[in-house]
């Protein structure tokens, strides 16, 4: 009962904040103050540079600017566009036309990124003004790239998988197999649902695309290859073992300022705005992940997370029953935490019920991801709402709203992941053993 | 009260579940005057900054790996000079010297030390047959602090930084061949996916303690303070024992992963021994007449 | 407006600006400590402790740029009840937010400086293979989250006395999250 009372408690401070218009960051950092103040005798201010200096100083975290900056980079360079001509053509004549774009954009880019909001900016700043110039329906244009765009969490490199492997001491590698086939079907599963509403919406009326024939497509498609070139360096240099995946990053930004200056886009007013544009979005998610940090320290103070999941253990649940509580609860905290602090202050708890109940752990990771790329989506606090809320000006309940389909998606993709373990398992099963062999 | 205990590894480490305990008996000790509440997996705070939380009073107890400080003072350093002391014994006799110095610092520092469970022996972990130090050269070999690096010089190896996070992947990718770690490590990631040979040289064993903030303790009625005396007189035995089972048990798990797990040949432990002196002269340098202390008192229990 | 004042609000312009460049300039730290330790390791050179100044220099372009980040409307805010509502009650409420923003942002400011005054008494030193004396790297955060909270504050009084903020939303060039 205590649990209920805390939550309320908080939901009404966060509510109170995030409603009234406070930035997101500050009102995080609004409430794990009040949390502490209220419910522990801990020293809140001092607890709160310590934990936010440690968070914001952390070496991981520098892939972040670096893949914003290379989207930047990208972004002023006609480097996007050339994506998307590259891959309209082949879209063109798929039921949904280039809506497709938008995920096909999406895998792609999630293969160079590890985040899910990076994946969302980059392809969403080629594809938006493209697809409103052919007059998409604009929900069906924003739910899908919002949907889509979590995919940079599956799809290798992946924060997410990486923080979760760490914690549950599983081998990143074979996480990072796991991923790829989900991580693909799940693409697939939202092309699907593209081709099935362009049958049935009748708000779905695009302006035709001129025709072109298979040598023109193929033609449009060198287009493609400075950016699937950059695929290349920046994945390959990391599986290569050439490179980590901030190094990587790093890789990316030089590889996309080379093509840039080749292209004879680059100058100094590009060179400085991407810059700018990148210090700022980059101290942007700072701030939330500071405040969210905070936020963290003063739910683990109060011991919220812990006494929900104990709560949640004490039932005594079969398998199924286990994943589908797990499946509400991570839903309902992914409303309000994003899904890296999620994962680390829960795990402590739910990895024992996990191992206890014979769940792969492998599986688990891929599960847990799907979760929190739900999170990604839903109000009050997901990343992709507030990316997209940026880039395009629109209310948050519209964009939510546009998204609703998309996170369905994922709930049926939860289930093809309880039927069908296979999907997640198969490739690190059957994965190339190091020279040490073995299991 | 509500003790929280911020703890850096995960929870089902050995040290993590030694914790448990002593926490549990604490609670049940005192009669539920002191709860104490463990936060494994630096889910609170970070392994690097759990010392300086509990210094000033953020949380009032918490765990820590020793060496952890060896920047701020050599002496901390003491229970990971390659080669000093190389089994459990030895490095329980090491602690025992070093201990009267560890609590004087750390009380200058309003904290009370309260107990230390060591790691498993450090081996060298590696992606070939190791016969020499002459065979190490060139080997990229992951270091974690100045210890370790210099140890790679020595013997050398090419230095890299990987973070403790990013070692299964470094060694996946090849961005590290070589490390120095104990054989939980080595179990815990599964670096039989990418590495050969595991030499069991047990370089050193690495400490952890627990603490607990002065303030706090000065505070302590003097009948919970001996039920929290004799949890950690408990759990320092309980550890220790789990350290040693759980070495056997890492072993064999790298073994059944398909490494190749043994001592290392004559010629490569004498030279490694070599280095170990080295290392130890260089120490007593930085560590100054405390350390000089520490090293005489060990070497009398020989 | 007397040109005191007028020379006080060039003044805070300027700084604010100043500081993002600053930021921008850390960002490019990171890029250039990644390349030169990749180098490093290629070439068989050690450059021990790279990664914990990128991690300094991540701090670093964070803090310095989150006042410049709030002036052009980079941090994100949910404007559902701001838009909704009248220009009174619109006043009221970016007073509010303002207002709490702003004792936020005082409130971590005074902190961060007591636990960078602390860390530089205790000469405490980075555990990694920097060691670096911390309170070095933390000025940063002293520095940036100060001209962070005057940000807010100015952004207040101009909300108390004229009534709107002085945040211009160009394209906002958002992103990632996680
Ligand atoms: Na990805
Ligand atoms: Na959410």
């Amino acid at each position: 009962m205590e649990e209920i009372q805390l939550i309320a408690l908080f939901l009404f401070v966060l509510f109170l904040f995030l409603g009234t218009g406070v930035w997101v960051g500050l009102a995080l950092l609004g409430v794990a103050f009040f949390g502490i103040e209220m419910f522990t005798a801990r020293p809140a201010g001092d607890t709160m540079i310590t934990t936010i200096w440690s968070s914001s100083s952390s070496w991981t975290l520098t892939a972040l600017p670096l893949f914003i900056w290379m989207g930047e980079i990208l972004f002023r360079t006609r480097l996007s566009e050339d994506m998307f001509r590259g891959l309209s053509p082949w879209m063109a004549r798929l039921p949904g036309g280039l809506v497709h774009t938008n995920i096909v954009g999406c895998t792609i880019f999630a293969a160079v990124s590890g985040s899910s909001a990076a994946t969302l900016t980059t392809v969403g700043k080629m594809s938006i003004p493209e697809l409103r110039k052919r007059n998409y329906p604009e929900t069906l244009v924003i739910g899908t790239l919002a949907g889509a765009a979590t995919l940079g969490l599956m799809i290798p490199p992946s924060l997410t998988l990486i923080v979760y492997g760490v914690t549950i001491n599983e081998s990143i590698t074979k996480l990072f197999m796991a991923g790829i086939l989900p991580g693909l079907f799940l693409a697939f599963l939202f092309m699907g649902y593209v081709a099935l509403y362009s049958k049935f919406s009748s708000k779905f009326a695009p302006a035709d695309e001129p025709k072109l024939t298979f040598a023109e497509k193929v033609r449009n498609s060198r287009f493609l290859i400075p950016v699937l070139v950059l695929i290349a360096v920046v994945i390959g240099s990391m599986y290569m073992g050439v490179a980590t995946a901030t190094e990587a990053a790093a890789f990316g930004v030089v590889g996309s300022l080379i093509l840039a200056a080749s292209q004879k886009s680059l100058n100094w007013e590009t060179f400085s705005q991407s810059l700018m544009g990148a210090t700022r979005t980059s101290a942007m998610i700072a701030l939330i992940l500071a405040g969210a940090s905070f936020l963290s320290l003063s739910m683990g103070f109060t011991g919220l997370p812990r006494g929900l999941a104990d709560l949640i253990a004490s039932l005594d649940l079969s398998r199924f029953e286990l994943l589908m509580v797990l499946l509400v609860f991570y839903i309902i905290l992914g409303c309000f935490l994003d899904g890296i602090s999620s994962v680390v202050l829960t795990m402590a708890v739910v990895e024992p019920m996990i191992r206890q109940a014979g769940i792969d752990l492998i599986w688990f990771g891929i599960f847990i991801v799907v979760v929190v790329e739900m999170a990604q989506i839903t109000p009050p606090i997901g990343f992709n709402l507030f990316v997209l809320q940026g880039m395009t000006h629109h209310e948050m309940n519209f964009i939510a709203k546009a998204a609703i389909p998309m996170f369905l998606i994922m709930v049926v993709m939860v289930f093809v992941l309880i039927f069908v373990p296979d999907l997640a398992t198969y490739l690190p099963d059957n994965m190339r053993q190091g020279p040490g062999g073995g299991v | 009260e509500k003790w929280d205990m911020p703890m850096a590894y995960s929870g089902s480490n050995f040290h993590s579940a030694t914790g448990a305990e002593f926490a549990k008996c604490i609670t049940t000790g005192t009669g539920g005057a002191i709860e104490v509440v463990t936060h494994p997996s630096g889910s609170l705070f970070k392994g690097g900054d759990i010392k300086r939380a509990i210094q000033t009073g953020q949380a009032p107890i918490g765990e820590r790996l020793l060496s952890g400080h060896q920047n701020e003072n050599a002496v901390f350093g003491v229970d990971s000079i390659p080669f000093l002391a190389t089994s459990f014994d030895d490095a329980g006799k090491l602690w025992k010297a070093a201990k009267p110095t560890m609590e004087k610092i750390l009380a200058d520092q309003n904290l009370v030390l309260l107990y230390s469970v060591p790691w498993p022996p450090q081996g060298l972990y590696f992606k070939k047959e190791v016969n020499s130090v002459a065979d190490m050269k060139g080997i990229k070999f992951r270091s974690y602090n100045n210890a370790t690096a210099r140890l790679a010089e020595l013997t050398g190896m090419l230095p890299v930084t990987i973070e403790a996070a990013e070692i299964s992947q470094a060694f996946a990718t090849g961005v590290a061949e070589s490390m120095v770690s104990s054989g939980s490590t080595g179990y815990d990631r599964k670096v039989w996916e990418s590495l050969t040979h595991f030499y069991e040289v047990d370089a050193w064993l690495p400490r952890n303690y627990i603490m607990v903030n002065k303030d706090v303790w000065n505070d302590t009625s003097d009948a919970n303070k001996n039920v929290i005396r004799g949890c950690a007189e408990l759990a320092e035995y309980a550890g220790t024992w789990r350290a040693v089972e759980y070495t056997q048990f890492t072993l064999n798990g790298l073994k059944a992963g398909g490494m190749t797990v043994g001592p290392a040949g004559d010629a490569l432990t004498g030279e490694l021994k070599d280095i170990g002196a080295t290392m130890t002269e260089e120490w007593l340098k930085a560590a100054g007449p405390d350390g000089a202390a520490i090293i005489e008192s060990y070497k009398s229990m020989q | 407006m007397i040109p005191a004042l007028k020379k006080v609000r060039s003044f805070l312009d300027m700084i604010y600006l100043a500081s993002g460049i600053v930021a921008s300039l850390f960002l490019i730290a990171i890029l250039t400590l990644i390349l030169v330790q990749m180098l490093a390791r290629w070439t068989g050179e050690v450059f021990p402790g790279a990664p914990d100044y990128a991690g300094y220099c991540m701090a670093a372009a964070s803090f310095f740029a989150f006042a410049h980040a709030l002036n052009r409307g980079a941090h994100i805010r949910v404007s559902i009840l701001i838009n909704a509502v009248g220009p009174k009650m619109r006043r009221i409420l970016e007073t509010w937010c303002f207002a709490i923003g702003a004792g936020l942002a005082w409130y971590f400011a005074y902190y961060a400086v007591k636990a960078t005054y602390w860390s530089w008494k205790f000469h405490e030193v980075s555990q990694g293979q920097d060691a670096t004396a911390i309170w070095i790297p933390q000025l940063a955060m002293v520095i940036g989250s100060v001209i962070f909270a005057i940000a807010l504050l100015d952004h207040l009084i101009h909300v108390l006395f004229s009534g709107d903020h002085r945040i211009t939303t160009d394209i906002v060039e958002q992103s990632h999250g996680e």
